[in-house]
């Protein structure tokens, strides 16, 4: 049996073997899953490669980085371990709620905390950014409360906080579509003339998985934004998966090599370096404010979770890859280091876990008293203009709502 | 495919599963490709160990776009594949919908009829699954709208084994709705018993107070209503379309010949849907039996609400019967 | 307090799932969050954490057993929700009876149903809709259809659905209006409607249900009479020259024949009379705002039969001689009595004669056929002491009563068709000047 190298790898023969093999029909043995070596190969291409941008390696030792480097102070380091902390808790307290029913859904993040927190921390309070579904680590730097992305999974209602204000725009649950948005709203920052200083510039950030790179509006991002030299940072977490599509069904060559061809830089980055990520990011940010736009980030981690509470990855992954993911946890290079370099004493950490675990509380007190919206939320404002037709319809639904000896309770039958 | 002796009790998703495996039992020309339909089975398990028993070649994963699904799904069956696409979701079928409704839909017209898009292109719809946005809508118009397509609905687990297979068979690009919420429900299937034509509707179950049509999720909460109804002494008749384009409606116009009152019942928004559809023709054919006007039971003309919301939105039973009490009225 | 967990959906849209292993007994202590009980779906295997803290007290489901959604698995003896009021319970807290006595479910979904049932309303039956006001008249299309097979005008038909939208009855009592006894669509007031009803205490009732032709009569004449403003002017006139002109005429071949009455003399009248004051022959259209002057005349006969009252009309009968009249009106009044009306006898009318005089009453007050603005009611003719060439002798005298719609016909022209129609009765000499 052939073995067909995962294109993750940045060697040549890589790109020769992959030409002439067909589309379908590979490889893989009868239960469809991955080579042992197929695995190894892939892994370790991903988080070694003479592209990739590391400044944590897994063991907690700082490694330097001939282009990007970074000056960080005890006090910062110490901050941006207690920011994957406290959302690492609240993604595993949300998911936690979603198995006692009280959200219909979580998106978890588990796994991908660094990546999150160095781009997050990375923006300006000018910076847009344009998430997909799972950034609730850029939620977090940009001040939206883990409570405020609830009301999305527990069905109450489509995003809650301000776009506008804080930085963030709604999450975007169908793929990609984002990418043109972030392209459209940096070519208006362009349009502004807010480009141009390296402080005070604006800059946009995308948000998409490596799924993503497989949709249309990925591409025709890449276009707009290379075309009109949009201030927009693509930042790609490539967790490997998407649902049970391994990274192999998406692309023939390692992601951040697809910049290339539409004219802009592409930085590989180990995606569970916090260091790394926040390097990279400020990096393309500052290039974005200056002018230099667009460019992609991929940042390469690993979904440690399920895509989502109603997927199921026992069927399609294996248990080697997570145990091998483990030993390369975001947290726990830092947290290494943190105490190998005596940065942090233990009444740190324990004050650390003692705020996790009311933090925890805090979202679940509050997620089990959120109220259901009325009826009257399903034909609020669907446009900024109301017609006559839809008031009529909501006045005639809003008196049968009302018609019922039970009404203020929740809704009765059966489907 | 094994005719078995006593009649297995199936889900609606295994329905569709054993229906897909017959095909492919069938017809090696048939191929299954869509997200996750692989090595996982599909989100909701339809295609569950196609891939084990079929082999990669003819059950394949594909890369996440929906656009590229539907679009090489166009270059395979011109060189002579029978495809059945799986879009995951709903709503994620607009990627696509530039190949649908360019592409397979006008391509037998376009060649006169040299080149044929025997597709299926199997799309889960409706809401009432408590799930985030674009996870419950109900696009059956957009493609009953376009000509050149033919777009079917299945509603209970036996019509599911059955008009998958009939739909893969059939030479022209079928749009092949499938309940979401319904796809847990279970019913006894006899493989004795031959299925109905594909393209027709079905009355499933007679009455006299007044007609009601309904097709994909609402067939349910409409019998349910027809049962509820019994005991206050008013029958209704109720009429599954599955057919959403060729529309079968002569049994709807007896129908109404006989009972003078229709409602129509459908799960997306009224504006421009099925029910309006059925409610003009049925106007038209029955103009004289008409004791009341036709009523339809919809959807809301907004965007499908945060779903604490849903079963306000998603007709159900009292919205059903609170319409037959409005046509009795007349 | 012992709080119960009931099973989630935790898959978008599961309806059931089997209990694979409990993680937990009786008696465990369990903290927020630690892992009870492992289920299957259809999509996964699923571990649940505890949503709450506390000692289990029991489990509801066994190792294997599938479970539908929203049914309870476990309860746990809460320690902190036991003290009196310091927790308030949550809005929905799962697994607990809601108000309604169903187990509250969150997110995901609610138990399967296994009764359907309504959910009761508050108001009353729902109410019979009633139709916009509109130009034309208003039906179902059943009863057009009905309307148009019996060949009736719905535009001649009143309404009495809401709205005025006619009803399949309407229209039936259309095509055959059978009116009872005395009671006319064009009849006297204070009629038999006090009828048999009424009777001497001491002795029981008898109740007759009001319907058919009887409502449908009963419904015209309250159409009309409380529509149109009636006015009556009456006038005694001295028929002797009528009669012995009658008497000449039935000795004539022509005439052999053909029975000519009085009622026929007075047709006559009418139809040259209402050349002069053509507002008698004319109608009050509300709908579109316009009073509808008919080129013809189209007599209605109000005819006595067993089945009651039945007013065929003469088309065209200004076009006709006294003779052809006659014989109208005798073949109208056989068929009537006979139930033979044609239908398209029955419609249509624009004037109205009454012939009181036949049942021995000398005169009445009318009222108006519905949509006309006149009626003639022709009484008994007596020998009456008259003044005549300047003495009182015995003549044949014969009192006429006409009701007008007032708005359509004023006392003038009320009177002055009354007065030709008497002047061509006392003098039928002077027909020749009509």
């Amino acid at each position: 049996m052939s073995t067909r190298t995962p294109p993750s790898s940045c060697s040549s023969s890589a790109a020769r073997s992959a030409i002439g093999g067909p589309v379908v029909g590979t490889a893989m043995d009868v239960e469809g899953q991955h080579t042992p070596q197929q695995v190894i190969a892939g892994l370790r291409a991903t988080s070694e490669g003479e592209d990739l941008v590391q400044l944590l390696n897994p063991e907690g030792q700082r490694v330097s980085h001939p282009r990007f480097d970074l000056e960080i102070s005890p006090a910062e380091l110490r901050s941006l371990y207690r920011d994957m902390v406290l959302v690492r808790r609240s993604d595993r307290e949300a998911k936690a709620l979603q198995r006692q029913g009280e959200l219909g859904l979580w998106a978890p993040l588990l796994g991908q905390e660094a990546a999150q927190i160095g781009a997050g921390r990375a923006m300006a309070p000018q910076d847009m950014a344009f998430p997909s579904y799972r950034e609730h680590g850029i939620a977090w730097c940009r001040g939206v409360d883990p409570t405020e992305l609830f009301g999305i999974f527990r069905g109450i209602d489509q995003g809650s906080w301000d776009p506008l204000s804080t930085g963030l725009q709604l999450y975007t649950i169908v793929i990609a579509n984002q990418c043109l948005h972030a392209t459209g709203y940096a070519m208006g920052q362009r349009l502004d003339g807010r480009i141009g200083d390296a402080e005070t510039g604006e800059a946009t950030i995308c948000f998409f998985g490596d799924g993503a790179t497989s949709q249309g509006d990925v591409h025709e991002g890449f276009v707009w934004a290379a075309v009109y030299d949009a201030p927009v940072v693509f930042f790609c977490q490539n967790n490997q998966w998407a649902i049970s599509a391994s990274l192999d069904r998406q692309t023939r060559v390692p992601l951040y090599q697809r910049a290339r061809g539409y004219g802009f830089p592409g930085i590989r980055v180990d995606g569970n370096d916090v260091l790394a990520t926040l390097a990279a990011t400020r990096w393309a940010l500052r290039e974005c404010r200056t002018g230099n736009g667009p460019v992609l980030i991929e940042a390469c981690t690993y979904r440690m979770d399920a895509h989502t509470t109603s997927d199921d990855p026992t069927r399609y992954q294996l248990a080697t890859e997570l145990e091998e993911w483990k030993l390369k946890d975001p947290l726990e290079r830092v947290r290494v280091h943190l105490v190998r370099e005596g940065l942090a004493e233990p009444e740190f950490f324990d004050g650390l876990a003692a705020e996790a675990d009311e933090l925890a509380l805090r979202l679940r007190d509050y997620c089990i008293s959120m109220p259901a919206p009325g009826p009257e939320r399903i034909f609020s404002k669907v446009y900024a203009e109301s017609s006559p037709l839809l008031d009529a319809a909501r006045e005639d639904y809003l008196a049968y709502h009302a018609s019922f000896t039970d009404a203020g309770s929740a809704p009765g039958s059966a489907h | 495919m094994a005719a078995t002796a006593a009649p297995q009790t199936i889900t609606l998703a295994k329905g569709l599963n054993q229906g897909l495996r017959a095909a492919m039992e069938a017809d090696p020309k048939v191929i299954v490709m869509g997200e996750d339909v692989g090595r996982l089975g599909g989100v909701f398990r339809v295609t569950d160990g196609l891939q084990k028993d079929f082999g990669e070649r003819r059950v394949f994963d594909t890369p996440l776009g929906e656009s590229g699904i539907i679009g090489t799904a166009v270059g395979l069956a011109v060189r002579g594949y029978r495809p059945v696409c799986e879009i995951q979701f709903d709503a994620f079928v607009f990627p696509a919908f530039d190949q649908i409704v360019s592409q397979l839909a006008k391509m037998h017209y376009r060649s006169q009829g040299r080149l044929r898009m025997p597709v299926v292109v199997r799309i889960p719809h409706g809401g009432g699954i408590g799930a985030v946005e674009h996870h419950s809508e109900s696009p059956e118009s957009y493609f009953a709208h376009t000509p050149g397509l033919k777009v079917l609905a299945c509603a209970n687990p036996v019509d599911a084994y059955w008009m998958i297979q009939q739909a893969i068979a059939c030479d022209d690009p079928v749009i092949f709705f499938e309940p979401k919420r319904r796809y847990w429900d279970k019913a006894p299937l006899d493989l004795a018993t031959a299925p109905p034509p594909l393209f027709s509707s079905r009355v499933l179950r007679t009455g006299t107070t007044a007609t009601v049509v309904a097709y994909g999720p609402m067939v349910r909460t409409v019998l349910d209503a027809a049962t509820v109804a019994e005991q206050d002494g008013q029958t209704l008749e109720v009429i599954d379309l599955r057919t959403l384009s060729p529309l079968d409606l002569a049994p709807v116009f007896d129908s109404v010949r006989r009972t003078g009152r229709l409602i129509c019942v459908s799960e997306a928004p009224g504006e421009v849907s099925l029910s309006s559809e059925v409610a003009a023709r049925v106007s038209q054919e029955c103009f004289y039996s008409l004791e009341a006007p036709v009523l339809r039971v919809t959807g809301f003309d907004t965007p499908y609400p945060p779903a604490k919301c849903e079963e306000d939105y998603v007709p159900d039973l009292d919205r059903v019967l609170d319409a037959v009490d409005r046509a009795l009225a007349y | 307090m012992a709080r119960i967990f009931a099973l989630p959906d935790v898959g978008e849209g599961l309806t059931e799932a089997e209990i694979l292993s409990w993680r937990v007994a009786p008696g465990d202590t369990v903290t927020v969050n630690q892992i009870i009980v492992e289920i299957e779906t259809a999509k996964a295997a699923v571990e649940l954490p505890s949503p709450y803290a506390g000692v289990v007290s029991e489990l509801f489901a066994e190792p294997g057993a599938t479970v539908a959604v929203g049914t309870p698995i476990i309860a746990i003896d809460d320690p902190l929700s036991a003290a009196a009021g310091s927790e308030p319970a949550p809005a929905g807290t799962i697994g607990e009876e809601g108000p309604s006595g169903r187990i509250t479910t969150l997110v995901g979904y609610g138990p399967q149903a296994s009764t359907v049932t309504r959910r009761p309303r508050k108001a009353g039956p729902t109410a019979s809709p009633a139709a916009a006001r509109a130009p034309l008249p208003q039906a179902k299309p059943p009863v057009r259809r009905l309307a148009k097979e019996l060949g009736i005008d719905l535009r001649t038909v009143p309404g009495s659905g809401a709205g005025g939208v006619v009803t399949r009855e309407d229209v039936q009592r259309a095509a055959h209006p059978v009116g009872n006894g005395t009671v006319t669509g064009a009849g006297i007031t204070g009629s038999a409607a006090v009828g048999s009803a009424a009777v001497g205490s001491g002795t029981g009732q008898r109740r007759e249900p009001i319907r058919g032709v009887r409502r449908a009569t009963a419904a015209a004449v309250v159409s009309s009479a409380f529509t149109a403003p009636h006015v009556t002017v009456f006038l005694t006139v001295d028929v002797t020259p009528m009669m012995e002109l009658r008497d000449r005429l039935v000795a004539q071949p022509r005439f052999r024949d053909v029975k000519l009455t009085p009622l026929a003399f007075a047709a006559r009248a009418l139809c040259l009379a209402a050349r002069r004051t053509p507002e008698v022959n004319a109608s009050w259209d509300e709908a579109t705002g316009e009073i509808v002057y008919f080129d013809y005349v189209h007599l209605g006969i109000a005819a006595a039969t067993p089945r009651g009252l039945v007013v065929p009309k003469i088309r065209n009968a200004d076009r006709m001689s006294l003779r052809e009249l006659a014989i109208a009106v005798d073949e109208l009044a056989a068929s009537a009595r006979e139930g033979r009306t044609a239908l398209g006898d029955m419609l249509g009318g624009t004037v109205t004669i009454t012939n009181i005089g036949v049942f021995g009453v000398d005169t009445g007050t009318p009222i108006l056929n519905p949509g006309e603005s006149a009626i003639l009611a022709l009484g008994a003719i007596r020998d009456m002491p008259w003044v005549h060439d300047g003495a009182v002798v015995a003549r044949k005298v014969c009192q006429l009563a006409l009701s007008v719609d007032h708005r359509v016909v004023d006392g003038q022209q009320a009177s002055q068709f009354l007065v030709a129609i008497a002047t061509l009765l006392t003098d039928p000499a002077q027909a020749i000047t009509f």
